[in-house]
């Protein structure tokens, strides 16, 4: 089988870590033996052709579809086909291609839901004690509104998420991430659709997350200058499988990089694999 | 004036009980987006076990047969009939919330309602069949002696009492965490569950929950009618409380108020005192409905979110700390990860 370039052996602390995943749509081989890790405390690129396969890699990397064979281990724990709910309470948070808030809710409500493990989501405490959670109540409202402010959209708290423009939609996603404390972000294209302005301020607000609260990062992300400019790592996947993995200088020289993904070359890394 | 003091504690009675349903369909649709189309299935099952729970053991001559026969008093009765509601709410959503989405979903409630309709009418010794229990026995009338008139409103007391109870556990529901969480999953259900919800387990609570207070809607409607035959809990009636909760706004128990008036109350109560042309003895009632579908199609037309819409969440005002609302310094809570 293919080797990924640059597996790091156990010296570095791997938050997360994938072996050889397997995961097929009917006739459709979406990954292929995919192989890779992330380093705790680091920004890590996930890069590769459009039907590469990052998406469905976020999904079962998530518990949002099981793969056929393969691992998946997240905090030194196999949570390989566990459900999604599962995995996010364990730390890891991903966010969807295609901002998915939730339409008619306020923005602060969104931010409200995040919290996990809230004592006020059982029915019992509800209905027979509902002063065990005024106190955490007021506690997360003061931190949505932090996070709303930092974010730059405290003015909108009382706004429909529904009724946000596409930028301000994919703040809130990253802010809602926030709010639920991970300790990974899986960003699936956080700044596809957006100006470069706005660019500049998410990948702002990703690094500052990283220094101050130790976040890990692992983001799918098309637009190779970001990925060179806050990115420690990245991962180049290519027809379902780890092409290369190692800085954006080491990979630009790495011709069958070049050629699967800066040139576009999809059939050349399929003949190679 | 008695018999018209009647006549309104009995749309009263009506307005009670079909508040009542509104508020379980809110729950479970309104809040969580689950379809139920099967609402009334759960009523008759509350109803039928507060009936077998109140009445007497069965006797050999009288042709009526049916389980239980436990002559326990109406308070118990009521728990009972509400618990039946609840469990059976609990096995529909093991069959239909685990995998299914939507439409799938309501497409099993419809099936499971078909189901119930079919055991109850055909399996003779569980609940009568298709002849349905009779006599069943009203809460404190023997012991009230009042006429017939004087004792409905007394019932409307009790269903006031037990709707408001209804209404506020609803309301408390809705504004609770527990609520935000429905409504999340509502909204979109794959993202909730990747934040961490739990949404089988959520959705199931919604589930019973709302099954609940229908059976218990159910149990009032067999102590103010005295019986319960499968005729009586066809899926036209299912349609009227959805037609409730859709006219008066969906996501809001005010609208389910407004709506079960509108609907349950003047439409459908109302035209029962129109006169019966002999010729067309059914022709009232399929106005009646014809009138409920005109007005369902009207609202969803000109006002889809309902007559009172879901409100927007006032949350209390946080000061905000700094007076800058972009860059606030974080605290640094997690040490720098490098
Ligand atoms: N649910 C599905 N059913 C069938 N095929 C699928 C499904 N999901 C993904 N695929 C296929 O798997 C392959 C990988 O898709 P995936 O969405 O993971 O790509 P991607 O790398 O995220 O691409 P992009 O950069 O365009 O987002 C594609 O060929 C796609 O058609
Ligand atoms: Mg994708």
């Amino acid at each position: 089988m293919h080797q990924p370039a640059a597996v790091e052996s156990g010296s570095v602390d791997e938050i997360l870590a994938v072996h050889e995943l397997r995961r097929s749509f009917g006739g459709v081989r979406a990954l292929t033996g995919c192989s890779f890790g992330v380093e705790r405390g680091s920004i890590t690129a996930l890069i590769g052709p459009n039907g590469a396969g990052k998406t469905t890699l976020v999904n079962v990397v998530a518990g949002a579809g099981r793969p056929q064979s393969g691992q998946v281990i997240f905090d030194g724990c196999d949570v390989t086909g566990r459900p999604s709910h599962e995995v996010a309470l364990g730390g890891l948070i991903r966010t969807f291609q295609i901002s998915r808030e939730y339409p008619a809710m306020t923005v602060l409500e969104n931010l409200m839901v995040s919290p996990q493990r809230q004592a006020g989501e059982k029915l019992s405490t509800v209905l027979f004690h509902p002063g065990r959670f005024r106190s955490e109540e007021r506690r997360h409202l003061e931190r949505a509104v932090e996070v709303l402010a930092e974010f730059g959209l405290y003015e909108k708290r009382n706004d429909y998420a529904k009724n946000l423009s596409g930028g301000q939609k994919r703040l809130l996603e990253l802010a809602r991430a926030v709010m639920a404390d991970p300790k990974m972000l899986v960003l699936d294209e956080p700044m596809a659709g957006i100006n470069p302005a706005l660019i500049e301020r998410l990948a702002d607000h990703i690094i500052r997350l990283r220094d101050t609260r130790g976040t890990t990062f692992l983001m799918v992300e098309h637009n190779l200058d970001v990925v060179e400019r806050m990115c420690d790592r990245v991962v180049v996947m290519a027809v379902g499988q780890t092409l290369a993995t190692g800085t954006m200088a080491e990979l630009r020289g790495n011709a069958a990089v070049v050629s699967a993904y800066l040139t576009g070359g999809v059939v050349d890394v399929r003949a190679q694999g | 004036m008695g018999i018209i003091l009647g006549y309104i504690a009995t749309l009263g009675v009506y307005f009670c009980i079909y508040n009542i349903f509104a508020f379980g369909l809110n729950i479970q649709f309104g809040y969580t987006g689950i379809l139920d189309f099967t609402v009334i299935t759960f009523m008759a099952m509350g109803g039928y076990m507060a009936g077998v729970a109140a009445l007497g053991p069965e006797q050999p001559g009288s042709g009526i047969y049916y389980v239980l026969g436990l002559s326990l008093p109406w308070p118990v009765a009521l728990v009972m009939g509400a618990a039946a509601a609840g469990a059976l709410g609990y096995v529909v959503g093991l069959i239909a919330l685990r995998r299914l989405r939507s439409d799938y979903l309501a497409i099993v409630t419809l099936a499971a309602g078909s189901i119930v309709l079919g055991i109850v009418g055909n399996a003779n010794g569980l609940f009568d069949g298709f002849e349905g229990l009779v006599g069943v026995p009203q809460p404190m009338n023997g012991v009230l002696n009042l006429t017939p008139n004087a004792y409905t409103v007394f019932f409307l007391g009790l269903c006031a009492v037990i709707m408001a109870i209804c209404w506020l556990v609803a309301n408390r529901i809705y504004r609770s965490p527990l609520g935000r969480t429905m409504r999340a999953i509502r909204e979109d259900l794959d993202v909730a569950e990747a934040y961490g919800k739990h949404t089988f387990r959520v959705r199931m609570t919604a589930m019973v929950t709302g099954c609940i207070f229908v059976g218990i809607g159910g149990v009032l409607t067999i102590w103010f009618i005295t019986a319960l035959a499968p005729a009586g809990w066809g899926t036209s009636e299912t349609f009227v409380v959805w037609a409730a909760l859709i006219v008066g706004g969906r996501g809001n128990n005010l609208g389910a108020v407004v709506g079960s008036f509108l609907v349950a109350v003047l439409f459908n109560e109302a035209t029962r005192v129109l006169p019966a042309i002999p010729a067309f003895p059914s022709l009232i009632s399929e106005i009646r409905n014809m009138c409920i579908g005109g007005l369902v199609i009207l609202t969803l037309w000109f006002r889809p979110q309902g007559v009172v819409g879901e409100r927007k969440a006032r949350f209390f005002e946080v000061p905000l700390r700094t007076a800058s609302h972009e860059q606030v310094p974080v605290p640094a809570v997690v040490a720098s990860g490098r």
